[in-house]
């Protein structure tokens, strides 16, 4: 609020920060200066598509009782997190995006990221975790029509999107061991399999117990009070 | 000046970026070492120092990102000896240990950060660009303990409905599945109700106030302004030479320019330290005698 309270500033800040700001960051990063410095290109560019996405939510008009269904979503997703070696932060975003909307998944992702890395370790991976989870709530949302159809549909996505993911998150440990190369990436993925099939399996077994009894739970509450 | 702690968030915030930005962007083994050792410094110094768990996992994750490079890329003229056939070279090796003091160094400024900011300082940066965002977070922050009241709370009533058999793992886990889906409907139910008592309220008109107010003092507004052009000098001078690992190792030549940035680097990396230190020797100098 203080720092972005003059409505023409924040205009002009959301049409230069993706047009202009971050393309100039990773031809700038990759071109000019002469270290290797993907590293710093991908976390810069992180952080201000977090921020775009989020401060864009904020121009939109939400009732309180989405965003209090969000937070109790989000909330859920974090209490999720101490389960030992299954993690259903994935389902509860896929559920969230698809039943309450897309926006309500960014945030409930994203948010379950950055305070679930309270407890089990902040880090600098923790923008890349909000990105990757809030998109994944994101596009649930957006695809919600399709996906509504079938469960299986639905595990489908979790699954997919899960694995996605987890390569990502691979891409990442290697920029972070200096520069990328193909073999290094290829031992880090390999490395990877069993976190990457503990992940996914868990994506899939939440998504197959938790999509009907919650689905069916947020719908009532929305058809009760028209939320 | 006040400690370092007791700073404007959106100031500390910002040094945290500067600091842990520049040693991410700019690959230099020298500003990789002055950070590390800053880091350590500070965590020694700002309290989590003696969680000699975390000093641990930061050694182990720096040996393994030490070795790993130059097990893997075989570059560099300086063979050391060979495994496999496959020889192992110096230059590698330091690159690998470059690399791992970033890491650790990294590591070590985000648990600084972590130890520096409670959850209603990170609010307010946070409610900065996003009020939405922030009031999500904090009311699922305040709805962890919640749920765990409540679900002690269902799972005793049901204990007094005999909905429970001893020794048995599947009725527990048919149990605790019961558990889970009670407490969730409740906790959607209520939240439509707090909902509904925040618009009675008032909330989404006009402007949110907050519980605790942060005001830009004259200290924090220099150390906005000191670590800004300090980090600027740094990178001035840093993009000015390149250190070089293959095919042999070229260190650039020391300049004026170059020292003036390694200076300004050191400096930058120790304000908090110096700033906590200073608090320090005025509390013990201030301090009754009698």
């Amino acid at each position: 609020m203080i720092v972005i309270n003059n409505s023409g500033l924040r205009r002009v800040l959301r049409i230069t920060v993706p047009f202009v700001i971050i393309p100039l960051t990773v031809f700038l990063g990759t071109f000019i200066v002469p270290q290797k410095s993907y590293l710093f290109v991908s976390f810069a560019v992180t952080v201000m598509a977090l921020i775009l996405f989020i401060s864009g939510f904020d121009r939109k008009k939400t009732g309180s009782r989405r965003l209090v269904i969000s937070s109790v979503m989000t909330a859920l997703c974090i209490i999720g997190r101490f389960i030992p070696v299954f993690k259903p932060i994935t389902a509860l975003t896929v559920i969230t995006g698809i039943h309450i909307g897309g926006e309500s998944g960014f945030l409930v992702g994203a948010l379950a990221a950055l305070i679930s890395n309270f407890f089990s370790g902040q880090g600098p991976w923790t923008p890349f975790q909000m990105l990757a989870w809030g998109l994944i709530g994101l596009f649930a949302g957006l695809l919600s029509p399709f996906l509504k159809r079938s469960r299986w549909i639905i595990v489908a996505y979790g699954t997919v999107t899960g694995m996605i993911f987890s390569l990502i998150m691979d891409v990442w440990t290697v920029l972070w061991g200096g520069g990328f190369s193909a073999e290094l990436y290829l031992a880090a993925v390999v490395a990877a399999i069993p976190h990457t099939v503990v992940y996914s399996l868990s994506n899939m077994i939440f998504l197959i117990i938790l999509s009907k009894p919650f689905g069916e739970k947020l719908e009532r509450i929305k058809l009760k009070y028209g939320v | 000046m006040r400690t370092f702690k007791d700073s404007n968030p959106i100031a500390v915030t910002l040094y945290f970026l500067f600091v842990t930005g520049i040693t991410m962007f700019l690959f230099d083994p020298i500003l990789n070492g002055i950070s590390f050792l800053g880091a350590l410094i500070f965590s020694l110094v700002c309290g989590d120092g003696r969680d000699n768990k975390k000093h641990l996992l930061c050694l182990v994750l720096f040996v393994a990102t030490a070795l790993i490079n130059p097990l893997v890329s075989h570059n560099g003229v300086t063979v050391l000896f060979f495994i496999n056939d496959n020889p192992i070279t110096l230059e590698s090796l330091l690159y690998g240990c470059s690399n791992a003091f970033m890491l650790v160094s990294v590591l070590y400024w985000f648990s600084c950060f972590s130890c520096l900011m409670d959850s209603d300082k990170l609010l307010y940066v946070f409610g900065s660009f996003s009020p939405k965002a922030a009031l999500v977070f904090s009311m699922a922050l305040r709805y962890i303990p919640l749920f765990g009241d409540r679900s002690k709370k269902i799972r005793a009533t049901q204990k007094t409905m005999g909905l429970y058999k001893d020794g048995n793992i599947l009725d527990m886990i048919r149990g605790r599945v019961r558990e889970f889906s009670i407490m969730t409907t409740w906790a959607l139910e209520k939240g439509i109700i707090t909902a509904d008592s925040m618009s009675a309220r008032g909330y989404g008109q006009g402007r949110r106030t907050r519980f605790t107010n942060f005001r830009f003092y004259l200290c924090d507004v220099i150390l906005l302004i000191l670590s800004s052009v300090l980090a600027v000098f740094v990178i001035m001078s840093a993009v000015k030479h390149d250190f070089v690992f293959y095919p042999a190792i070229v260190a650039p030549k020391m300049s004026l320019i170059s020292v003036i940035g390694y200076v300004s680097y050191g400096v930058l990396v120790l304000i908090p330290t110096i700033n906590e230190w200073k608090e320090e020797i005025r509390w013990r100098y201030l301090r009754s005698k009698i």
